[in-house]
C-alpha cells in the first residue's frame, strides 16, 4: 500500500490491544491512514496482521518498561498513543461481591496501564513539541451500572478524570490529549456474551441484545457499534482535522447517554 | 479531500462569513451541493454555494427557503444550524431587557426550531439524515459580564438538539450538537480591535485578557474557523454513522469540567 501521501504517513502509533476488537479496528484504520502501527497484546493474534506486535500485559509495568524501551530502539520517537486496553474480569452481583483484589485488578487494567504508559511516553512527545494521546473509556464511565461492571465503570471515571487532567497539563507543549467513550460495540467478544447470555435466559441472540440495550434505558439507533465506527471517531480525533480538540470526552453511543 | 459527499444535499444556515463559510466550504470540498443562506448577499462572489437571501428570525422566510432548495435540488440530506449570536449589551443581567432576550432565544433557538421542523419530514420520509446544531462553549460555562441571554439560549439549543435526537434517531436521522469555544472569525477580529481601541492595549494583550475571561484556554490560541469545520464535516459523514444525541466541545481545552 503506497502510504506517502495519506494523512498519517510517517506517524508512529501504539494501540494497545490492538489485536481484537476495537483495538484491532483502530489499529487497522490508523494503518490504512498511513501510520506505522505497533500493537500490544498478551498473546499475538491467531489472524494475519500487518501491524508490528509487541507481547505485553500492561498490568506488569516491567513489562511497560520493556515495551517502551522497544519502541523507542526501533522508531526512536512515537506519535500517537491509543490507550485502549481495558475489561474487567470481576464477578457481576453488585457491591458485596467485589473484593480488594477484583478493584485492585480493575484499577491496574483501566487506570494504572494508561499513567504508566503515559508517563513513559507523554515526554518524547513533549520533547518533540507534539503528540496525540486517546484513552478509551466507556459510556459506563458516565452510566455507572451496579448489578454488572461496578468496578469498571469506576474506573472508567476515574480515566476520564485523569485524561482530562492530562490534557491541560501538556496542552502547551503541543501534545493533545482526549478520550473516547463508546457505547454497546459487536465485538467478537460481545458477540460471545449475548450467545452466550441468550443460552441462559433461553431467548434468541437478538432478545438478548435487545435486554441488554434496554438496560442501559435504550439505545435510540436502536442497535450495537461496528468496532470501525469508533474507530473512524480515534482517526479523527488523531489527525490534523482535530487540532483544536484537546480535553475532550467524546462519547459514541448511537444516542444512549441520556443527559445533555 | 475524500469525496464522501457526493450526491448529498446541504443547507448551511449564516454560510456567508466565519464558522459558517467554513463548514459550507467544507462540506462542498467533500462533494457536497450546498446551499448558504444569509439576511444579505456576500459582496465577494461565491461560485460554489447556491445562495438564498433569508431572515430565518421571520416564520415565513423558512418555508420559502426549504421549497426553494428542494425545487432546485431535492430533498435535503445534512442541515447544519449555523445560524446565531446576540445583539444584546453587556453588562451582566440588569442590562437585559424582555426585548434583548426574545431577541437571543429567536435567533439562537427558535429559527433552529422552525427549519428543522419543515426539514425533518423530508428526512423521516428516506429514513436518512443529519441535523447538526452550532451551539457555544457558553452554554455549558457561562459567563454573565457580557452574552448572558446568548449562552441561555445556547444551553436551551443543547437540551432541544439532544431532545430532537431521542425522538428522531430510531428513524435514521442523526442529530448533534458542536460547542465551539473562541473562534478567530472575521467578526472576532473586529471585536477584537475594537477593544485594543477603547482600552489603548495591544490586540495580543486584548487577545489574552479575553482568553483568561474564560479561565484561560490550554492551547494557548483561539480556533480557526476551518477548524470547527472539520469537525462538523466528520460528523455530517458516513464515517459518524454511530454518533447522534452529543454535544461535543471544540474549545482547545478551555471548558474546565468533565
Amino acid at each position: 500500500m503506497d502510504k506517502s501521501n495519506k494523512e498519517l504517513s510517517g506517524k508512529i502509533a501504539l494501540v494497545t490491544g490492538g489485536t481484537k476488537g476495537i483495538g484491532k479496528a483502530i489499529a487497522d484504520k490508523l494503518a490504512s491512514n498511513g501510520a506505522t502501527v505497533v500493537v500490544t497484546a498478551r498473546k499475538p493474534s491467531e489472524q494475519e496482521s500487518a501491524h508490528h506486535f509487541i507481547g505485553a500485559d500492561l498490568t506488569d509495568s516491567s513489562n511497560i518498561v520493556e515495551l517502551t524501551g522497544k519502541i523507542i530502539e526501533k522508531y526512536g520517537t512515537l506519535d500517537i498513543l491509543i490507550n485502549n486496553v481495558g475489561g474487567t474480569s470481576s464477578p457481576a452481583g453488585g457491591f458485596q461481591m467485589l473484593s480488594d483484589d477484583d478493584w485492585n485488578r480493575d484499577i491496574e487494567l483501566n487506570l494504572l496501564a494508561s499513567i504508566r504508559l503515559d508517563r513513559a511516553m507523554v515526554p518524547k512527545m513533549i520533547e518533540k513539541n507534539t503528540g496525540v494521546v486517546i484513552h478509551i473509556s466507556s459510556l459506563n464511565g458516565k452510566i455507572p451500572l451496579y448489578q454488572s461492571n461496578f468496578s469498571y465503570g469506576v474506573m472508567k471515571s476515574a480515566l476520564n478524570a485523569y485524561s482530562k487532567t492530562l490534557a491541560n497539563e501538556v496542552a502547551k507543549n503541543g501534545v493533545r490529549v482526549n478520550t473516547v467513550s463508546p457505547g454497546m460495540v459487536k465485538t467478537t467478544a460481545m458477540e460471545t456474551f449475548l450467545e452466550t447470555y441468550a443460552q441462559t435466559i433461553n431467548k434468541t441472540v437478538s432478545d438478548a441484545s435487545q435486554q441488554l440495550m434496554d438496560s442501559l434505558g435504550g439505545v435510540p439507533l436502536n442497535r450495537l457499534a461496528e468496532p470501525e465506527e469508533i474507530a473512524n471517531m480515534v482517526a479523527f480525533l488523531v489527525s490534523d482535522g482535530a487540532s483544536y480538540i484537546t480535553g475532550a470526552n467524546m462519547l459514541v453511543d448511537g444516542g444512549t447517554y441520556p443527559s445533555v | 479531500m475524500e469525496k464522501e459527499l457526493i450526491g448529498k444535499v446541504a443547507l448551511v444556515t449564516g454560510g456567508t462569513k466565519g464558522i459558517g463559510q467554513a463548514i459550507a466550504e467544507r462540506l462542498s470540498d467533500a462533494g457536497a451541493i450546498v446551499v448558504v443562506t444569509a439576511r444579505t448577499r456576500p459582496t465577494e462572489t461565491q461560485t460554489k454555494h447556491h445562495f438564498i437571501a433569508a431572515d430565518l428570525t421571520i416564520a415565513s422566510e423558512t418555508s420559502k427557503v426549504v421549497s426553494e432548495i428542494n425545487e432546485k435540488f431535492g430533498l435535503i440530506d445534512i442541515l447544519v444550524n449555523n445560524m446565531g449570536g446576540s445583539t444584546s449589551p453587556s453588562g451582566g443581567f440588569g442590562a437585559l431587557t424582555d426585548e434583548h432576550w426574545e431577541s437571543d432565544l429567536q435567533l439562537n433557538l427558535q429559527s433552529a426550531v422552525r427549519i428543522d421542523r419543515a426539514i425533518l419530514p423530508q428526512m423521516v420520509e428516506k429514513k436518512s439524515g443529519v441535523i447538526i446544531h452550532i451551539s457555544s462553549v457558553t452554554g455549558t460555562l457561562p459567563v454573565y459580564q457580557s452574552l448572558g441571554g446568548y449562552a441561555v439560549a445556547k444551553a436551551a439549543l443543547n437540551n432541544y438538539s439532544k431532545s430532537l435526537s431521542k425522538e428522531f434517531s430510531p428513524q435514521g436521522i442523526r442529530v448533534s450538537t458542536v460547542s465551539p469555544g473562541m473562534v478567530k472569525t472575521d467578526t472576532m477580529d473586529a471585536y477584537l480591535q475594537s477593544l485594543a481601541e477603547t482600552s489603548g492595549l495591544s490586540i495580543e494583550q486584548v487577545t489574552q485578557n479575553l482568553m483568561d475571561s474564560l479561565g484561560g484556554i490550554p492551547l494557548g490560541r483561539m480556533a480557526l474557523p476551518e477548524e470547527i469545520a472539520e469537525l462538523v464535516g466528520f460528523l455530517v459523514s458516513p464515517k459518524a454513522s454511530y454518533i447522534t444525541g452529543v454535544n461535543y466541545i471544540i474549545d482547545g481545552g478551555s471548558n474546565p469540567s468533565l
